[in-house]
């Protein structure tokens, strides 16, 4: 049987290499590279896709010798959890190849980057061997340090760094925890299915091992108050750079939070559950409001990730905190299926507002007013992609948050309070919209030309998903459901 | 093909359609409600004949999504394709002059089968989806004139109070899918205790919002700054009408003590909107407060505890509701206004209209043999019949009072004053669409013992007064036809009008209460945001130093193990650099390096013991 999963996971890689060989070959040859690549990695996710999930414990596995005196090996196979967010990832960096293919500042190394980014962010989502993902993890961080430095705004190095110096020094404790798991382990490894199934550590030493990891998850996802970076960043990022860090690596936060800390940690994750779970709606609070105060369309939707990203913090923790198999079943599907709508929506804000800021050179909101009926494309995308990040039923995040909050109310009732959350993004998403959009049109913007082709290919998967996943959602929810409902927690 | 899944599925794939071919809208879409309107037809005789239909969908793990065809659903059904037929067809005339019909009768159609979903629907994840859906669809409705001004904020409002309520939905649906163990909606009713308590009072917040109840009533008003068409079907069958639905079908899980506060509620919005009507200075305005009213009267039969009162009252009041609002429209287009002061004399100009309108004022101030006759009688019976009587007779008996005296009050106006009405296009439609709603909302009546029979329960037939409840209900109706035809609003409120006129506010309402410390809070975020942001770079500045203070005296004594962890790191400082000139970047990649080499040397030590 192929090894889809490895070569899906390096596709991208040798696709960068070709790239870099290629270094005289004209912008469009390389834009196609790396579409091309993309495209192919995608379909390569769709046929793991279709191979689907176990059971009990994670499929398709595909492993070679790599240190075996110290226990490390090149491990990768996918579950209900890791594997719609490998989905969501090859699908983002498609969409993101095409909406990009305008790029002329040092195209070569910008596709080669992108693509390096790619395979780092499989390799986070498909790692089994605590050091694989490990060096996947800090891969990606450079890897996104360069794409902002380089092709970020104005004051793109500031950001860049701030962005760097904080996920760097964020991710070191995760290093200590794997070292404290790995040697907690008997025999010693890093195999992070025997640490899933067996959790090495007990005691002060787990609960230790357990909020060095939760530092590290809360910068990457990002918690408050450890965001900071994120609207940073963010504003100066370009908007495929943003795209991926919205899309794809907060997921690392999220993902590393379950997949680590909730799996590896389990007995110190539950003693500690209430704390989480204050932290996850104080984000999700606070994001919201914080979004509500920014006249800035990117910070805003920045913002709206913070608070989007709580709710995925109230739901692991809800699981966590669980007796019942059933409520964590119904949190954790929630949490999963919270990162794949988050992706394609926030997805799909940035690329719009990328789109809006091509054109006008701004983002400020006041600046702007009916453009509705001026470029009725992107208008009517962005009020379909900012119902959809509100809530609404029928879109990407209505089943997620609906199954978050159900169980939340089940098991801690005072935590539903969060559910305000959908209220005040509610009113800062019809705000934006309003201003943007509705009224009558300002005369300096009456000539700005609707989006073209490739605009409307990059953007129409991310909407489609987002019905798609709204409508149906056991389309996804049956892949995840079946990890979460066996889990041994 | 399943005829639920027809019911639903006809307008919206004909909105599809409008979209994609972009032609023929007003066509398309009356054929997506005729369609429609057979299939609840159908679904309604199926149910006479004591025949079910229920469609399950894949929906959550363990939930999934149900349609069902029962006696109450397919006669909700009915109504919803019923009304949004003719609402539809009098649109054809009304927005024949607009530019763009396909995006209204696409989101007109979109409105439809949401409503359509929200009546049918057989758990609560569905109602819940469909009932933000409609939401969604009467915020666009609602803002379709985008380009005028006050017309945004208004949507807005709509949508933001109604979805501030819809907490509410999800709160109780959380607590009845948590005590049933199951989403089914007939399933959840037979939750008891606490949960039935708690999730009755949240489904009232709702039910509130949806159907404007005061305190929540200021939106609706403001929601008339759309299409007249839109308000005709927003306030007769589909977003206002969801929530009286919604209490009517969970009726029978209400304890008493909810009840209580339902018939409070209602009773003491159909007296407050009653008022704002009676001083209102705008024909669509008044029409909007008038459904407030009426759907307090609802509240009032459902918290009586005889919620086939607020059901008969549902049917008379959409049929009456729309058909007022499309003569109103007619005569907004006469004189290109809807202010009560324009309208002087409009009905003289148009009699036809004004007849059709004027049976409609008279149903709905409950004057027989017309529907709402029917109706309010049995809502008054039921509150005479209530255990709390003497907390709601009076006021629904003062809401009927009220009742008599706008509409009387709209009717004295309409009749007096100089013609001056301009032609207008589409008038045959819009009349054909007036004339039959106003038919039905004359002759339904007829139809209430049918739905009786149908829902198999009967209205109390016990009356313990003296006197029977009609003489209640009809002294109340006349009399307030009377103090309206013969006095003005000024006489009949007096010192209360300003008051009136400003909507009732208390405490600034809405906006004092809920918007502006939703952006205080924001803004101390905002200022929170500047303090963490100043705070993570005087970190930076003091890791800069120690980085300093490390390179200077450590990097000696350090083995190549953490130059081997630590090049990378300097490494990328050193290409940052590079990447710039500014001084606070060279620092800060300092600080990386320094701060790594700290790290570093923890890590080494946890290693080595």
């Amino acid at each position: 049987m192929l090894p889809i999963v490895s070569i899906t996971l390096f596709l991208p890689l040798l696709g960068a290499l070709l790239v870099m060989t290629l270094r005289k070959a004209p912008v469009q040859v390389v834009h196609t590279i790396g579409i091309v690549t993309s495209g192919l990695t995608l379909m390569g996710v769709v046929r793991m896709w279709s191979r689907g999930v176990n059971e009990t414990g994670f499929a398709q596995l595909e492993q070679l010798d790599w240190m075996p005196s110290i226990g490390a090996a090149y491990r990768v196979g996918v579950d209900g959890i890791s594997l719609p967010l490998v989905l969501l990832t090859a699908l983002l960096f498609f969409v993101t190849f095409i909406y990009s293919a305008k790029v002329r500042k040092q195209s070569h190394a910008f596709v080669a980057l992108m693509l390096l980014l790619e395979t780092a962010s499989i390799g986070v989502f498909t790692a089994l061997d605590a050091i694989l993902f490990y060096v996947f993890f800090e891969v990606s961080l450079v890897a996104m340090y360069f794409m902002i430095a380089e092709w970020g705004h104005e004051d793109r190095q500031r950001a860049a760094l701030m962005f760097f110096i904080y996920t760097f020094l964020g991710s070191l404790p995760l290093l200590l925890a794997i070292l404290g798991l790995y040697l907690g382990s008997d025999p010693h490894t890093f195999d992070m299915r025997d640490w899933i199934s067996n959790p090495p550590l007990n005691g002060t030493a787990a609960m230790l091992a357990l909020v060095a990891m939760l530092i590290t998850f809360a910068v990457k996802t990002p918690v408050f108050p450890f965001h900071t970076w994120l609207p940073a960043a963010h504003v100066q990022a370009p908007a495929a750079g943003s795209v991926i860090l919205a899309g794809v690596m907060l997921k690392f936060g999220t993902y590393g939070l379950v997949r680590f800390a909730f799996q590896m940690t389990p007995d110190a994750f539950r003693d500690a559950g209430i704390v989480i779970l204050v932290f996850g709606v104080v984000a999700a609070l606070y994001g919201a409001f914080a979004a509500l105060a920014q006249s800035d369309l990117k910070r805003l939707v920045a913002y709206t990730s913070v608070n989007h990203m709580g709710y995925i913090i109230i739901g692991v923790a809800i699981a966590a905190l669980a007796t019942d198999p059933a409520i964590r079943a119904t949190a954790l599907d929630g949490s999963v299926l919270q990162m794949v709508s988050h992706g394609l929506v926030t997805g799909a804000l940035f690329l719009l507002v990328g789109m809006l800021q091509d054109r006008a050179n701004t983002r400020e909101m006041d600046q702007f007013g009916g453009l509705l009926n001026v470029i009725p494309i992107l208008g009517w995308s962005f009020v379909l992609a900012a119902f959809a990040s509100l809530g609404l039923p029928g879109l990407a995040h209505f089943p997620a948050e609906f199954q978050i909050f159900l169980a939340t109310l089940q098991v801690e009732p005072v935590a539903v309070i969060a559910i305000l959350g959908i209220v005040i993004t509610a009113g800062l998403y019809l705000r934006a919209i309003g201003k943007v959009f509705l009224g009558e049109p300002r005369e300096k913007w009456t000539n700005m030309a609707d989006l073209n082709v490739r605009e409307v290919l990059a953007l129409s998967p991310l909407l489609i998903l987002i019905v798609a996943v709204g409508v149906v959602p056991a389309w996804v929810l049956d892949v995840i459901h079946k990890t979460t409902a066996a889990l041994q927690f | 093909m399943n005829l639920i899944a027809a019911a639903i599925l006809a307008p919206l794939s004909m909105m599809v359609l409008i979209l994609l071919l972009r032609r023929f809208p007003a066509a398309l879409a009356l054929l997506g409600a005729a369609v429609g309107m057979f299939a609840s037809l159908y679904l309604l005789a199926d149910a006479f004949n004591g025949q079910g239909n229920q469609l399950i969908l894949p929906g959550l793990p363990d939930m999934p999504l149900r349609l069902i065809s029962t006696p109450l659903t397919a006669l909700l059904s009915t109504l919803v394709a019923g009304v949004s037929s003719l609402v539809l067809v009098y649109a054809v005339g009304y927005m024949k002059k607009d530019s763009e019909k396909v995006r209204f009768f696409a989101t007109m159609l979109l409105f439809v089968s949401a409503m359509q979903t929200l009546v049918l629907a057989g758990d609560w994840i569905l109602l819940l989806a469909a009932w933000e859906l409609i939401g969604l669809s009467s915020y666009l409705l609602i803002g379709f004139w985008y380009r005028r001004p006050g017309v945004t904020s208004a949507a807005t409002r709509a949508f933001l109070v109604t979805r501030s309520a819809d907490l509410g939905l999800y709160i109780a649906v959380f607590i009845l899918i948590a005590s049933a163990g199951s989403s089914d909606i007939a399933t959840t009713l037979n939750t008891g205790g606490n949960a039935a308590i708690a999730a009755g009072f949240f489904l009232l917040v709702a039910a509130m919002g949806k159907s404007a109840q005061t305190p929540l009533h200021d939106w609706l008003q403001r929601a008339m700054a759309g299409p007249t068409p839109v308000s005709a079907l927003l306030h007769s069958a589909t977003l206002v009408a969801a929530g009286a639905i919604l209490l009517i079908r969970v009726a029978p899980m209400l304890p008493p003590e909810v009840l209580l506060v339902i018939g409070l509620v209602g009773g003491v919005t159909t007296v407050v909107t009653g008022l704002i009507a009676l001083g209102e200075r705008d024909l669509k305005r008044l029409t909007a407060a008038s459904t407030s009213s009426q759907y307090g009267l609802m509240l009032v039969a459902v918290g009586a505890g005889v919620p086939l009162a607020a059901l008969l009252h549902l049917i008379a009041h959409a049929t009456i509701k729309s058909g007022l609002f499309l003569g109103a429209g007619i005569f907004q287009h006469s004189r290109n206004s809807t202010v009560l002061v324009n309208l002087q004399g409009a009905g003289r100009d148009r009699p036809r209209v004004f007849f059709g309108y004027a049976l409609a004022a008279l149903a709905l101030a409950g004057i027989p043999p017309m529907s709402g006759y029917f109706s309010k009688e049995a809502i008054i019976a039921a509150s005479l019949a209530s255990p709390n009587v003497l907390l709601l007779a009076p006021l629904a008996l003062a809401g009927t009072l009220l009742t008599g005296a706008y509409m009387a009050r709209a009717l004295r106006i309409l009749w007096h004053g100089d013609r001056k009405s301009h032609k207008i296009v589409g008038l045959y439609w819009m009349g054909a669409g007036l004339a039959g709603l106003v038919t039905l909302a004359v002759i339904l009546g007829v139809a209430f013992p049918a739905i009786e029979t149908l829902l198999n329960t009967r209205l109390p037939e016990n009356t313990p007064t003296r006197f029977p409840p009609e003489i209640f209900g009809l002294g109340a109706a006349v009399g307030g036809l009377i103090l309206g035809w013969f006095f003005t609003a000024r006489r009949l409120l007096g010192p209360l009008l300003p008051w009136v006129q400003q909507g009732f506010t208390i405490a600034g309402g809405f906006d004092n209460l809920m918007v502006r410390p939703a952006f205080a809070i924001a803004r101390s975020c905002e200022r929170l945001e500047r303090i963490l942001y100043a705070g993570v770079f005087a970190v930076g500045r003091f890791g800069l130093d120690i980085g300093r203070a490390v390179r200077r005296n450590d990097e000696q004594g350090i083995d190549g193990l953490i130059f081997s962890l630590v090049r990378n790191t300097v490494e990328l400082g050193s290409r940052a650099r590079s990447l710039q000139s500014g001084l606070i970047h060279r620092e800060m990649a300092i600080t990386v390096v320094g701060t790594a080499l700290i790290l570093a040397a923890l890590l080494l030590a946890l290693l080595v013991y």
